[in-house]
């Protein structure tokens, strides 16, 4: 099976001369379909560069990735601007939505802007996975932070994408509130077998995923099978004192 | 603080240039007023230094007539010529020179076609052979001397295409002639008004300017060596009879002087009111500029608060940076006052102005206004929103996202509902007292006021719905609906920018309508009144040797010929016209309504008046008038009143009558009916033909009438229009500021969008539809408030000849669609700015 996202040699440095910081250095990954990858690693380890570079928002030094069949360094930016609007959903930190348009409006942005009609069917069961069937109406400023993020992932999965990324996507909510988003990821994973790609840094999150990439420095150090929110805190105090 | 608030402003260089731009376009064109004003009052300093006379003679009344096209005609009291040996006879007296002066000359080119504009006059004067007191210097050749010679002013030369040594033809009150070019002069002040000046010896201007007895319109004196003018006057006066008036040259200097500045101030004053539109329209942008980067610094200022800066602090450091906005805009608003002073005049002659040119002058004066001016519109722009800064609280600092508080509209809208009520009243007032003009239009001045502010305060909750209205038909992909909902957000920011708009469209809009007003009661008036099919008229508004009369009597094809003669006549103390017409033929060409009398009743000594003029003197059919005229008095018996309706004011008599009381021999218009079966054309033609002998006459027929009159009010609209359209362009300056300021406090918005998938050109189709929407909502805010303002003056000025309503409806299409390539104009750069968005760097969190 073609996996959802790779990469190879995928390297990219910012600045250059005295500035320079190589974020990725020649880093290969496959990102399997229909699974849940989480990314961990510390602050500055290249991780929130790795998946803007697999997701098409920034370009790569050198090196190449691959969504499904595409490979991306060749695309021009309206190619790029196309491939995200298709083939790949997004679930941001924060300011996920856009304030003027009601919840509804926010989910079936991509496809309005593409200019397809949604599939009704599939809009149902999304808005009713993320439980906000009530709340369609309302603008995102009537929104709790739970209901928020919960819009952004049912925008991320409404046009059925190839692969979903999520940067932080429980980093600004309370902890009942994460465990609703990582909880409505998983089923999107197991009911319907949607990728996804999950950035984080907490340990409890990557608990959710199928398997976890630990990454230091630019470089992919580690990956776990199964993980749990120990066995991964576990890993990361290793990780740690290594560097120490 | 002050080190804050100026590294502030120079993080915001970009958006705050605009609203530099604002400030220096609206200090500009104050500044340019005045330097262009002082330059133009200097270049007539000139007038003050060349020689004048000591003492001059004229007869002790006023000119008679002479205040435009539609006053009385222009015509010059005279002395008798042996008054010039009285005053040479009186102790003291060097020489004396008598003067003839007045219109009636009229420059004929090479090509047949009248020298200078259709307004101003072509005058004739007399050459004085005394360097020390003729105000006229040679620039070549000599005086005039004898019958066949004149000399010409210089810019009359040049626009005649002759030299010193050349012939020029010249229509006179004594016909036509073509005396040899002897000298060309000077006054001193380069330019012309688009009059012109013919010089003759005194019995040549005597016989070619008045066409009658030995008389003159006044005599220069020179003094002797010692004699002071006070001295020489009052011995001149005790010399003559009553009824002369003498005058010192130094008195008249400042009579002279003091008409300028009459003339400066008023063109000062016309000027600076377009100038403070601008400003006024400047203010808008500047508030709003303000209030949106205080809200982008709400964090910065919050942080200020929690390290301990006072609230008058943080209200301080936003004005401490208006003021050196302000400083600086007024700087580089007084540079751009000498481009906008160059750009008037050059203005003033694509209108038909020819202005002298001299240096550019810059009083301190000039400089203290701009500075003011500047200062004072960019603090209190930025009042409010330094007052709102001030309230932020210092948490905010520790908030994650923030934003100040929405406060209601509540108050602002009922401020407006007021207002709008009180413009209505107001304006129903104004209606109700037509009839008395000067409480009529100050009504509806306060009205139009009121409205105007009304229509700003309402502007925010009105323009959610007109907002949600325009945007309808676009509302069907998310872009449309994106673009209007981002208008809609923030009401007061749209409100701001289009009311900017909309203040210069209204103003435009009302001239626009009271010029269509204008034509339409012109051609009404042309319509009703003249049932002549052709009418030669003299150029320049001057009469002409009957002669002509003759020639188009001669005509075949014409039934019924007359002609009119005019003199200013003076009715206790009231300046009017008396018109002297063929009783029989006059009612064929003319349509005249008698409201009592009969005019074909009409004797000797006879005359009848309009309605108004009746009125005012009170003046009842069966009354003996006593009039006054240039050279003596004589009673009319009033036999009836007449509608007054277009050009036709003032009493109305026989040419006997006129002929009588001894008017010149010259007449102001022939009246042509063709005769029954003859070919209109045809008679057209052939009178043209007999007319080619007079170059100083004008043929036209009701459709040339209508279009030399409208081609008149067209110029001075269009100057009008040229002075407001920089407070237009002031208003797009608004919106190119606004919208770069909303696309910056958006740009995370719009990297959301470019990550899920929105195109650069869709980004860009979202701005530009913004800018369109709010700028058309200006511009129908404007245009609306512009056409009932422009029908309510209408309404007002209807006792003052506009009788008819007339809205331009195309002008109106015209001014919409600029307000949607304004808008996309507007959005251009700051639409490019948003589609360039890095989107990574756009949302990032921090």
């Amino acid at each position: 099976m073609t996996p959802a996202a790779r990469a190879t040699s995928l390297t990219k440095v910012y600045g250059s001369g005295d500035t320079r910081v190589t974020a990725l250095d020649a880093v290969d990954c496959e990102i399997a379909a229909g699974r849940f990858t989480a990314i961990m690693g510390p602050s500055g380890s290249g991780k929130s560069t790795l998946m803007h570079c697999l997701a098409g928002l920034d370009s790569v030094t050198s090196g190449q990735v691959w969504i499904g069949d595409t490979e991306l360094s060749t695309l021009s930016d309206k190619a790029l601007t196309r491939l995200r609007r298709d083939s790949v959903g997004f679930v941001f930190q924060a300011f996920n939505l856009v304030p003027t348009l009601t919840a509804l409006e926010n989910i079936t942005l991509p496809l309005d802007i593409a200019g397809r009609r949604p599939d009704r069917g599939w809009l149902d069961t999304v808005v009713d996975t993320v439980g906000l069937r009530d709340r369609l109406g309302h603008r995102p400023s009537e929104l709790s932070g739970g209901q928020q993020q919960r819009v952004a992932c049912a925008r991320a999965l409404a046009s059925r994408p190839t692969i979903v990324f999520a940067d932080e996507p429980t980093g600004n909510l309370d902890s009942r509130s994460g465990a609703e988003v990582l909880g409505f990821l998983r089923r999107s994973v197991d009911e319907f077998g949607q990728t996804i790609v999950m950035v984080t840094h907490d340990p409890g999150a990557a608990s959710y995923s199928d398997r976890v990439l630990f990454l230091a420095d630019g470089r992919i150090v580690d990956e776990m099978a199964s993980p749990t929110a120990d066995s991964v805190l576990e890993r990361m105090k290793a990780f740690e004192a290594a560097r120490a | 603080m002050l080190r804050a608030a100026l590294r502030s402003l120079l993080q915001h260089k970009l958006r705050l240039s605009l609203t530099l731009l604002a400030v220096v376009v609206g200090v500009a064109f104050v500044a340019g007023t005045y330097i262009f004003t002082d330059s133009l009052k200097r270049s007539f300093d000139a007038l003050f230094e060349a020689p004048q006379p000591d003492v001059i003679v004229t007869v002790d009344a006023p000119d008679f007539g002479g205040g435009g096209p539609d006053a009385a005609p222009r015509e010059t009291p005279t002395l008798p010529q042996s008054y010039i040996a009285d005053v040479a006879a009186v102790d003291g007296v060097a020489a004396a020179y008598g003067l003839v002066s007045g219109d009636g000359a009229i420059v004929i080119d090479s090509d047949g076609m009248v020298v200078g504009a259709a307004g101003p006059p072509a005058r004739g004067t007399t050459w004085i052979p005394d360097e020390a007191i003729s105000p006229l210097t040679l620039v070549d050749g000599r005086g005039p001397q004898g019958p066949d010679e004149v000399a010409l002013l210089e810019s009359t030369a040049e626009a005649a295409g002759v030299e010193v040594g050349g012939r020029v033809r010249l229509e006179t009150n004594g016909g036509s002639v073509e005396p040899l070019v002897v000298g060309v002069v000077t006054r001193g002040v380069s330019g012309s008004d688009g009059s012109t000046l013919a010089v003759f010896d005194l019995p040549t201007a005597q016989r070619l300017l008045l066409d009658s007895e030995p008389v003159v319109t006044g005599i220069q004196v020179r003094a002797d060596e010692g004699v002071s003018q006070d001295v020489l006057a009052q011995r001149i006066t005790a010399a003559l009879p009553e009824d002369v008036r003498v005058q010192t040259g130094q008195q008249r200097s400042a009579d002279i002087a003091e008409r300028l500045e009459e003339a400066f101030q008023f063109i000062n004053t016309f000027l600076l009111a377009f100038a403070f539109i601008a400003l006024f329209v400047a203010v808008f942008l500047i508030y709003n500029t303000f209030s949106m980067l205080i809200a982008q610094r709400t964090r910065e200022l919050a942080l200020l608060r929690a390290v301990g800066a006072s609230r008058g602090q943080v209200r301080r450091s936003v004005l401490l940076e208006a003021l050196v906005l302000g400083i600086l805009a007024a700087g580089i608003g007084l540079v751009g006052g000498v481009l906008v002073s160059r750009g008037l005049t050059l203005l003033l002659r694509a209108f038909g102005a020819d202005l002298p040119s001299g240096p550019l002058v810059l009083e301190p004066r000039t400089v203290m206004v701009s500075l003011v001016v500047g200062v004072v519109v960019t603090l209190v722009s930025a009042y409010v929103p330094a007052r709102r800064a001030a309230v932020v609280p210092p948490v905010a600092a520790m908030r994650d996202e923030v934003s100040l508080p929405n406060r209601s509209l509540w108050v602002r809208t009922g401020l407006g509902a007021v207002l709008l009520v009180v413009a209505v009243l107001t304006a129903r007032a104004g209606l109700a007292s037509v009839d008395d003009g000067e409480r009529a239009a100050s009504l509806a001045g306060v009205s139009a006021l009121a409205a105007l502010v009304a229509v700003i305060a309402l502007a925010p909750v009105a323009g959610r719905g007109v907002l949600w209205v325009l945007g309808a038909p676009f509302s069907g992909s998310v872009v449309g609906r994106l673009a209007r909902e981002n208008g809609r957000r923030n009401p007061r920011r749209t409100a701001a920018t289009a009311s900017a708009l909309a203040i210069g469209l209204a103003l435009m809009t009302t001239i626009g309508v009271i010029a269509a007003s204008t034509k339409a009661s012109v051609a009404t008036v042309i319509d009703d009144t003249i049932g002549a099919d052709f009418v030669v008229f003299g150029a320049k508004f001057q009469p002409f040797v009957p002669d002509v009369y003759q020639a188009v009597k001669d005509t075949p094809g014409t039934a019924a010929v007359t002609f009119v003669r005019q003199v200013p006549i003076t009715v206790d103390e009231e300046q009017s016209v008396l018109t002297g017409v063929e009783v029989a033929a006059f009612p064929l060409v003319v349509d005249f309504e008698m409201q009592s009398g009969s005019f074909a009743d009409m004797a000797l000594g006879d005359a009848v008046v309009d309605d108004a003029t009746a009125e005012t003197l009170g003046l009842e059919v069966g009354d003996r008038v006593e009039g006054t005229f240039v050279n003596g008095e004589a009673p009319l018996r009033l036999i009836g009143v007449y509608t007054a309706a277009g050009p036709y004011v003032g009493f109305v008599t026989g040419i006997n009558t006129l002929s009588s009381i001894g008017s010149r021999e010259l007449d102001s218009a022939v009246y042509v009916r063709v005769a029954d079966g003859a070919d209109p054309a045809t008679v057209r033609t052939d009178l043209e033909a007999e007319l080619a002998a007079f170059p100083a006459v004008e043929l036209q027929d009701q459709a040339s009438l209508k279009e030399q009159v409208n081609g008149q009010f067209d110029r001075v609209f269009g100057f009008i229009y040229a002075l407001l359209a920089l407070a237009v362009v002031v208003a797009f300056i608004g919106i190119v500021n606004t919208l770069a300021l909303s696309v910056h406090e958006r740009r995370r918005e719009v990297g959301l969008l470019r990550a899920v998938g929105t195109s650069r050109p869709q980004v860009r189709r979202m701005v530009v539809l913004e800018a369109v929407l709010i700028s058309v909502f200006g511009a129908a805010l404007g245009v609306a408030l512009g056409v009932v303002y422009g029908a309510l003056l209408q309404r007002v000025l209807e006792p003052q000849g506009i009788t008819e309503l007339a809205i331009p409806t195309g002008q109106i299409w015209m001014f919409l669609a600029l307000a949607v390539v304004g808008g996309l104009l507007a959005a251009l750069w700051p639409a490019i700015t948003a589609s360039r968005l890095d989107v990574l760097r756009a949302i990032a969190t921090e």
